[in-house]
């Protein structure tokens, strides 16, 4: 029922609609067509025509490629299929001694090294930082999130991906 | 009240969010009334409109009705407008050192104050007032005043010509001064407001000073620095509204200066050296006005209930007390100003209806189609559909004598949306849904009166309800049924009550200062009687203030009368009551007594008498003083009862749906009705301003003063 134009919903993701427009959205219903027209902003943005099917990310989106669906940055680099993790292969920054953390936490206290450690996840091709995460040193990188893409765009969506030709 | 042949002697004008309304007022108490869309932008505008459509229902020009006025008295938005739209002056401040975030931080309730429940529980829609002043015209000077008064910690002053220099380098157009515990001991305020005085004349620049004390010395820092910076920032604007005000009603041939309400329901100029006090005056029209029924009637425990487009509006008057609150919201800023309470809730005809297509749940607001565009009835742009758009679908309102026939009610249409966007949503027929939504509508005004009078302590059976507003007696049955008021009463000037009441009020000053006295139960008699002297000593130079300031606008000394008041509390409570001195200067411990006597009776007025709790000690945390002129008010005219049967005001019949059904309710003219008629439900019965619905075997009886008493079957 509650519907906005594309434009207002392209203001909403750069962040540039007015507070009090803002805060109306976030207390009315979600309207109804808002992942499309998200998406489409979203697609406008970025320099590659791979089809968008969920952005995981403010730079980061899984997309269809071809036959395959990937997770791409905004810079058109793929980190491969969705359903592995991308951090895998991203270039990754350890932040694991007290130098290396001052350098981000110059003026303020620091977590103590031996027990977490900082990984900041980088894209190779245009250097934008994805994501970071805070684990104790040892742990494995964190796989953050492997989304049911089928049901979501059919169960919740009510339009059902085109299945891919081939098995995986 | 239709021969009329004097001139009035009183216009009141009430300027809301939407309408300004007018009432007129003879020096035998006729009034009629006018209304006219409010004009932001220039005020004077819908305020001589509103003033034109007055004069034509008394059938006299514009130039007779201004030139034979002793009163014009207006209450508008200006500041409020200022304020919301962020357009005021360009601010500088200085502050303690250490406090200078205060101004970002501000009380955490302003991040939230004003959203409805669900967005309160949100912290995400949380969000702070953009600030008046930026932190970086901000400027922190070292000094320290500690809460007896005594200086902890000098003013070093180098750091405030540092700070005014820099001020006057952004060319601020004030600066605001605001230190802590100013309003125990200013001394530090003023030496700083002298310094910045000098910088600015040296730099030759037109800058204007204001300190925290002087605009209000009351404690509490987050609400003084609100109430300084408001002052300094929207009064400027303000003022020029209300001089054009002053302007068009002089060239109408007016002779005397244009007058506004306080927020504590006194009347001053236009002049007034605080305007920040007059920003919240258009309910308390309604609280006065209740009272001067209430003495009318013969009641002094009264809840008057206003409801309009957006908001319903409660105010109580327990047993001939009104409750003062002393740091209300504007804009989402705690202020320092002493104002009439007022409980609010989202509530009104313009209230937007929304189903939500996935849970079906209803939601009525909070956001209101307002005036501009309105409900889908208007015809005026709106799309969303509204209670109003419900009460003309149900035949409730005559689509051809709205606001007397200038706005004609496109039902058809209403309806044609309505369906589509909620009944079909709800899969029922669109009248049981569009009552549906007005049951909602007056069930939340219902609960929110049974809350309000829960809180006084005292059973509904002693109060009358008052009822007035534009939609106030449209949904006046559903709000009040099933409370069990003593009476319920709604008046043929309903849509002009604030106005009204406006007009009741006398000229007024209320000056106060914040205090630290605390009296032991045990104390001795030379301990009061040192009290007594302290508080005298106090009252005393408020006084001269006050007087000064009133001999200033134009009142003759020998008019001016002066009542000291305290604000008390038990000793160790957080909260004060209001309590008027029963002596002007306390000369004795048994005079100090008496202060404290009439303090605990007033707290069994307004809370309970086995409430009171002496053994704690009282303390005094506010001295006042009001100072008030008589003015020429409106006296209602009481005429004898005539015979019951209201056929001289019958119009005619009109399908209405009410109670899950068609029926054929008669139509009555409200300004026909006269002493003694009474009119039985189902009928409804009509003002070009408001309209009554009387559900069916409910009764509504006229009395001796034309006020229209409703009765529940």
């Amino acid at each position: 029922m509650t519907s906005y134009s594309k434009e207002v919903i392209a203001d909403l993701v750069a962040g540039t609609l007015p507070w009090p427009q803002t805060r109306r959205i976030m207390s009315a219903y979600k309207d109804d067509d808002r992942f499309f027209k998200y998406v489409a902003v979203l697609q406008e943005r970025v320099g590659w025509k791979d089809p968008i099917l969920l952005p995981v990310g403010d730079h980061l989106f899984i997309c269809q490629s071809g036959d395959e669906r990937v997770t791409k940055c905004e810079c058109g680099h793929s980190f491969g299929d969705y359903r592995r993790n991308w951090k895998l292969k991203a270039a990754i920054i350890v932040r694991d001694s007290e130098e290396t953390l001052r350098e981000i936490y110059p003026n303020s206290d620091l977590p103590d090294p031996d027990w977490m450690e900082i990984r900041e996840f980088i894209c190779p091709q245009c250097g934008t930082l994805h994501e970071v995460e805070a684990a104790a040193p040892g742990y494995p990188i964190v796989h953050d999130f492997e989304p049911d893409l089928e049901g979501f765009y059919r169960d919740w969506l009510g339009k059902p991906l085109e299945p891919l030709n081939k098995g995986d | 009240m239709d021969q009329i042949t004097t001139n009035p002697i009183v216009i009141g004008i009430d300027a809301g969010g939407t309408m300004t309304d007018t009432i007129l007022v003879d020096q035998d108490g006729h009034f009629k009334i006018g209304k006219s869309a409010t004009t932001p932008k220039n005020e004077a505008e819908g305020f001589l409109a509103s003033a034109e459509d007055a004069a034509d229902a008394w059938g006299i020009s514009l130039q007779d009705l201004f030139s034979g006025v002793n009163v014009v008295l207006y209450s508008g938005t200006g500041m409020l407008n200022t304020l919301l739209s962020r357009t005021g002056r360009k601010l500088g401040l200085i502050t303690t050192k250490g406090l200078e975030d205060m101004i970002l931080m501000g009380r955490g309730l302003q991040a939230w104050a004003d959203y409805s429940y669900a967005d309160r529980l949100h912290a995400v829609t949380h969000h702070h007032p953009d600030p008046l002043v930026p932190r970086r015209r901000t400027h922190g000077v070292t000094e320290r005043i500690d809460q007896f008064g005594d200086v902890v910690l000098p003013l070093y002053e180098q750091e405030v010509h540092a700070a005014a220099k820099k001020l006057i380098a952004d060319k601020v157009e004030a600066i605001c001064i605001m230190t802590v515990f100013s309003h125990v001991n200013p001394a530090h305020e003023k030496r700083i407001a002298e310094i910045c005085r000098e910088e600015v004349a040296a730099a030759g620049a037109d800058i204007l000073v204001y300190t925290s004390h002087e605009v209000r010395p009351v404690i509490r820092e987050q609400s003084r620095l609100n109430s300084v910076l408001i002052e300094a920032y929207a009064t400027s604007r303000g003022r020029k509204q209300l001089k054009g005000i002053e302007d068009v009603s002089k060239k109408y041939g007016f002779k005397y200066g244009v007058q506004t309400l306080l927020s504590f329901g006194g009347l001053t100029s236009i002049n007034h050296p605080r305007l920040h006090e007059t920003m919240i005056s258009g309910p308390i029209g309604g609280i006065l006005g209740a009272a001067y029924v209430g003495k009318l009637i013969g009641n002094d425990s009264l809840i008057c209930s206003d409801m309009g487009g957006t908001s319903f509006d409660m105010g109580v008057i327990t047993r001939g007390q009104t409750r003062i609150e002393n740091e209300p919201l504007m804009d989402r800023f705690k202020l320092n100003v002493p104002t009439l309470h007022l409980d609010t809730i989202g509530a009104g005809a313009g209230m937007i209806l929304k189903v939500d297509p996935l849970t079906r749940k209803v939601s009525l607001g909070p956001e209101s189609a307002g005036s501009d565009p309105g409900p889908i009835c208007f015809a005026k742009g709106g799309t969303e559909p509204t209670i109003a758009d419900c009460d003309a679908i149900l035949g409730r309102l005559n689509p051809h004598y709205f606001l007397g026939g200038k706005v004609v009610l496109q039902v058809e249409k209403a309806r044609k949306v309505f369906e589509e966007k909620c009944a079909r949503l709800l899969g029922v027929g669109v009248e049981e849904a569009a009552e549906g939504m007005i049951d909602m509508l007056e069930a939340d005004a219902n609960n929110a009166l049974r809350r309000v009078i829960s809180g006084q302590g005292i059973h509904p059976s002693e109060f009358t309800l008052l009822s007035y507003g534009g939609s106030g007696p449209l949904h006046l049955a559903g709000c009040s049924r099933g409370i069990g008021f003593k009476d319920i009463i709604t008046f043929q000037f309903a849509a002009a009550f604030s106005a009204f009441g406006c007009t009741t009020a006398d000229f007024m000053r209320r000056h106060s200062v914040s205090t630290q006295i605390d009296i032991g139960a045990g104390a001795s008699d030379d301990e009061l009687q040192a009290f007594g002297a302290k508080v005298t000593g106090v009252w005393n130079d408020l006084t001269k203030a006050a007087v000064d300031e009133m001999v200033a606008d134009g009142h003759a000394l020998d008019k001016i009368k002066t009542v000291p008041f305290l604000m008390m509390r038990y000793t160790g409570q957080l909260e004060d009551v209001e309590v008027m001195a029963p002596l002007s200067a306390l000369r004795s411990a048994d005079d100090m007594r008496k202060v404290i006597a009439e303090f605990e009776a007033v707290y069994a007025k307004v809370n309970h008498r086995v409430s009171r709790y002496g053994e704690a000690g009282f303390s005094i945390t506010e001295l006042g003083l009001i100072a008030t002129a008589d003015k020429v008010k409106p006296v209602l005219l009481k005429r004898a009862l005539g015979k019951s049967d209201p056929a001289a005001a019958h119009k005619g019949v009109r399908e209405a749906y009410i109670g899950g059904r068609w029926h054929k309710a008669n139509l009555y003219e409200m300004n026909l009705l006269q002493p003694g008629h009474e009119v039985i439900g189902p009928a409804i019965i009509e003002h070009p301003a408001t309209t009554l619905v009387v559900h069916p075997q409910d009764r509504v009886h006229v009395d001796e003063w034309t006020l229209l008493h409703y009765t529940h079957a």
